[in-house]
């Protein structure tokens, strides 16, 4: 059984014939289910895991990255597929590694059900699937695997990456390898001088103390706090519909 | 983004690592490290790199500075810029001009510079 999760914006007007058209598809596909509706103060995890215990074998999320987390965070280790339906350009970039097109088009590749299992990070409890930003402290130290410290420069910023797209500094984090990786990008650089790689460590776990001072987490988007985060992955945990597009192998 | 792409470790230069550090694939220095390194892969440690450090790899390039002992299962090459100070342990070495080496060199386990 599909249960799928439209996120609170896509309720408006302005998705209204997308929606219809989505609606229709998946009809049409055979792969319509039951319909929960995100509102501020409803509890995404209650009948999330409600309908899981009903017997919904897949959910999908109907928005965009941030309606996957939310999603991902309320099913926790319940035995599910879970897949995305993107339904505007932004905050897409799960999506787009994912191989999911926007809009109806997403329905065609639900329907094909190629699942992948993926890894999942995890930070301070939270899990991500994308990456977790954080604020960097003068005497930051990231302690890797319980073996070696790394301290990066005073003017860069720690990333935990499990699934990216490379950029001009580093390479893509590759979602099925196992791993999450370290990435401190110096900030130090001015315009007249070179911007260098990143560094770039993968681990299986970590501990980033900040040194003392709160600094601030953002883990696919989503905002927290702290002064000391452990970070792990957990490999293979999560069952994902992905399009032949995907961008790992 | 291929499988395995994940595997390659990078150093970049300001970062300083402590401990003992180990990789299962290549890795990439351009920092400081000091402790131990070792790696299942290749290592390439650039010209700007100070390792204090007992180093281990299958391969190793090395541009920068080395303050420890060495064994490098395969090949080890010394760029023109490199300082090493420390014991090698290697099965083949190539030094350009310039390099310096301060220490014994043992190759296919039979010593053969000192």
């Amino acid at each position: 059984m599909y249960y799928y999760v439209y996120d609170e914006f896509v309720q408006g007007q302005k998705f209204e014939r997308e929606l219809a058209l989505v609606e229709t598809r998946l009809t049409d596909l055979g792969i319509s289910g039951k319909i929960a509706r995100l509102a501020l103060f409803r509890d995404p995890g209650e009948f999330i895991r409600d309908a899981v215990a009903q017997g919904a074998k897949t959910v999908i999320a109907v928005g965009d990255d941030r309606t996957l987390r939310k999603v991902i965070d309320a099913v926790g280790d319940e035995d599910v597929v879970l897949g995305i339906i993107p339904m505007t350009k932004d905050n897409n970039a799960i999506a787009d590694i994912l191989g999911m097109p926007q809009g109806v088009t997403a329905c065609d590749i639900l329907s094909g059900r190629i699942v992948e299992s993926l890894d999942i990070g995890v930070v301070s409890g939270h899990r991500f699937l994308h990456t977790a930003i954080i604020q960097t402290s003068p005497e930051m130290t990231v302690e890797c695997e319980g073996q070696f410290k790394i301290y990066p420069p005073k003017k860069s910023t720690v990333e935990v990456r499990n699934m990216t797209f490379a950029d001009a500094l580093a390479r893509a984090a590759n979602p099925i390898d196992g791993k999450i990786e370290i990435v401190v990008r110096d900030g130090g650089h001015s315009v007249f001088r070179k911007k260098t790689p990143a560094t770039l460590v993968p681990v299986t776990h970590a501990k980033i103390m900040t040194g003392g001072p709160t600094v601030d987490l953002s883990v696919d988007g989503e905002l927290f706090e702290g002064e000391e985060f452990h970070v792990s992955v957990l490999p293979g945990r999560i069952k994902m519909i992905t399009g032949k597009e995907r961008k790992f192998s | 983004m291929g499988k395995g792409s994940g595997e390659e470790t990078i150093i970049a230069h300001g970062v300083r690592v402590e401990g003992d550090f180990q990789s299962g694939g290549s890795i990439v220095i351009e920092g400081e490290v000091s402790g131990s390194l070792k790696t299942e892969g290749d290592l390439r440690i650039g010209d700007a790199a100070v390792i204090r450090a007992t180093v281990e790899a299958q391969n190793a390039s090395i541009s920068g500075e080395v303050q420890g002992n060495m064994n490098v299962h395969g090949r080890l090459e010394l760029a023109g810029t490199a300082k090493i100070t420390g014991d090698v342990e290697v099965e083949v070495l190539s030094i350009a001009p310039g390099a310096t080496l301060n220490g014994k060199v043992t190759m296919n386990g039979t010593k053969a510079a000192e």
